[in-house]
């Protein structure tokens, strides 16, 4: 950079560093404070409330609550579901964004549309729509009873539902990352001779990769999370039907406390390891930057 | 003939990117496409490399009919404005993609590909930056990286997008005259496209200039600076001022300035001059006006004079320092001017 002396009342060169002046402490820290207290009373307190409740009566009543049978079925299902799920909505997560991203073509605002649709309507909704399709009265219902093919109230109903709700949760982290990155990439690759997978696999993926792992992990938290549409389908038949969230309510309203805190821990573990890792992935994203080093040519 | 294109259109929706386009361009030549932006030049680029679809015309790549080829199988190298490096990856592994990527049975052995990516980082002078990444590079070294990734698959034919547009202007010009030299060295074909005039007349054998889906004109720099073929090439390449003028009888008036004969049918018309055609004199006969500004810039001196009998901006003259210092001429002072050098064009063929 050349010397410039700014002239008086002249702006300060950019980069310049400026004299601090005092902050308004009294601003500042009631804001911190407010923040402070907010998250302590609404995520923080039921947070530790959940984990003292589940081991209010010792540990050993903790681990029966877990290895309970039933508790057992649905931690297993549970997993089931966002087994199948979590992949689904990740190949069309990808898909989706892929094509929003790259690709020019009529009725594309309408898709971005459409992928937010799950987060528009009410969980609950979603199921009743599940149920009006699939039910014993529902359009294919009578089909499906003919072929003896259960979906209501069965395993399959409760992982439609789930790919349902979660379905935007992949597309949406991907979106705006691959649209800033652009196709200028995955063209030259393509000019380089490569076939349309290996400029996907070695191009694309690996500039994803971080905003995929993170809606990846999002996808995985809310399919083991969801309640309200799963609720709808799955007919809540113990050790067959009944996931983690489900049975969680039932000991609840069965007054076993202790055991539906028990089961509930689990699930706010998920959180806290889905935070962790999102910060872990945070760290990760941003590339090595380093000053560039002087070469002969410019 | 190493790239050819016959009656080449492109719309995108309404818009007419390339209205019916032919374009030869000869082994070995440095071509420069210019244009201003959304004259359809990036869009043609892109249809000889494959990257885009014509809606009609043909286009020859060697001499063989690539109309119809993927990109993939074209074998051009496609070097992007804002260099397009795979950020994730070394700058070796860059440069080596085009080879990796071969289906194994063409593939060069790994020590095969090292040994080229050496030869290449040589040739780009980045044989320090192997192993860093793209961000740790400057804008000139990535557009080298760039250069070097395109030219591992030894194209025959390089495609050039605004390749220098992203960089300072001495940068610029050190890696248009180091681009200049690889490609006398190498001999391949290339074909690149921009909206800077100094770097097409500067580096390019032949330069095409475009203007809303077409051909305006094609030449040598020397032609299109010297004898622009429409109003637009000469109000486009260089700089100019634009004076009205009348044809009636095969007389020529351009303001007071005397009549000069020039045959053709009665019009009003429009005259194009550049700043240093422009003679400046403290003594009739010619133009009156009065000097409003004067600027020097490095070796040359800008005077704007304001015309008598005219509202319009001032017209600008250039002159070396010396004569300047000869002349000088100070704000405010009448002068008369004349044209020693002009273009005569319809006045509605306005930029």
């Amino acid at each position: 950079m050349s010397i410039v002396r700014d002239g008086p009342g002249s702006a300060p060169a950019p980069g310049a560093v400026r004299p601090r002046r005092p902050v308004r402490g009294l601003a500042r820290s009631l804001l911190i404070t407010a923040a402070l207290i907010y998250l302590v009373l609404f995520l923080i307190l039921p947070f530790v409330i959940v984990f003292g409740q589940a081991l209010a009566h010792g540990l050993a009543t903790y681990w029966a609550a877990l290895v309970d049978p039933m508790a057992v079925a649905a931690i297993r299902l549970t997993l089931t579901v966002a087994l199948v799920a979590v992949p689904l909505n990740l190949v069309f997560g990808v898909a989706a964004a892929w094509a929003v991203a790259k690709y020019e073509f009529r009725g594309k605002s309408a898709l971005v549309t459409l992928i937010d649709l799950p987060f528009a309507v009410s969980p609950v909704i979603s199921g009743l729509i599940y149920v009006l399709l699939f039910g014993a009265h529902g359009w294919f219902g009578p089909w499906l009873a003919a072929h003896d093919i259960k979906v209501m109230f069965a395993v399959p109903g409760i992982v439609l539902a789930t790919v349902f709700v979660t379905f935007p949760l992949v597309a949406r982290e991907l979106i705006p990352l691959m649209q800033s990155q652009g196709r200028d990439e995955e063209e030259t690759a393509l000019s380089l001779g490569a076939t349309g997978w290996q400029t996907f696999v070695r191009v694309t993926l690996p500039n994803i990769r971080f905003g995929l792992l993170y809606g990846v992990l999002l996808c995985n938290a809310r399919a083991m999370g969801e309640f309200g549409a799963v609720s709808v389908v799955s007919g809540h038949i113990r050790g067959l039907t009944n996931t983690m969230p489900l049975h969680i309510e039932i000991l609840y309203n069965e007054y076993n406390a202790t055991a539906a805190f028990a089961v509930a821990s689990l699930l706010a573990l998920l959180a806290l390891v889905t935070l962790v890792a999102r910060a872990a992935l945070e760290r990760q994203a941003p590339e090595l930057r380093r000053k560039p080093l002087p070469g002969p040519l410019p | 003939m190493s790239i050819a294109v016959h009656g080449i259109k492109k719309r995108f929706g309404e818009f007419v990117a390339l209205a019916d386009i032919d374009l030869d361009v000869a082994t070995g030549q440095l071509v420069a496409i210019l244009g201003p932006s959304g004259c359809g030049k990036t869009t043609l680029l892109r249809i000889i490399a494959g990257l885009e679809t014509p809606d009609a015309g043909r286009v020859f790549l060697q001499g063989r009919e690539a109309t119809d080829l993927p990109v993939q199988k074209r074998r051009v190298g496609f070097v992007f404005q804002n260099y397009a490096l795979f950020r994730h990856m070394t700058v070796f592994d860059n440069i080596a993609f085009g080879l990796t990527v071969r289906p194994r049975r063409e593939r060069p052995p790994a020590a095969a590909i090292r040994a080229k990516v050496e030869e290449l980082l040589s040739l780009v002078q980045l044989e320090w930056a192997a192993e860093r990444r793209p961000l740790q590079l400057s804008g000139g070294q990535r557009q080298r990286v760039a250069l070097a990734r395109a030219l591992a698959l030894e194209p025959q034919v390089l495609l050039l997008d605004e390749p220098f547009g992203a960089l300072d202007t001495q940068v610029r010009q050190e890696l248009r005259r180091w681009l200049r030299r690889l490609h006398d060295a190498l001999h391949f074909t290339s074909l690149f496209v921009t909206h800077d005039q100094q770097e097409a007349l500067e580096v390019a054998d032949a330069v095409v200039v475009m203007h809303r889906g077409r051909i305006e004109q094609r030449g040598s720099p020397e032609e299109i600076y010297d004898r622009p073929g429409s109003g637009f090439v000469h109000r486009f390449v260089g700089s100019s001022n634009e004076l009205p003028a009348e044809r009636r009888g095969g007389e020529l008036t351009i303001g007071p300035l005397p009549p000069t004969s020039s045959p053709g049918p009665d019009a009003r018309l429009a005259v194009v001059v550049r700043p240093q055609d422009v003679a400046i004199g403290r003594t009739g006969p010619g133009w009156p006006g009065r000097v409003v500004a004067v600027r020097v810039v490095g070796p040359l001196v800008h005077v704007d004079v304001a015309l008598e009998g005219g509202n319009r901006d001032p017209v600008v003259a250039e002159f070396e320092r010396e004569r300047f210092r000869r002349e000088s001429v100070a704000v405010g002072d009448p002068v008369f001017i004349n044209l020693v050098r002009y273009g005569l064009y319809a006045p509605d063929e306005a930029a």
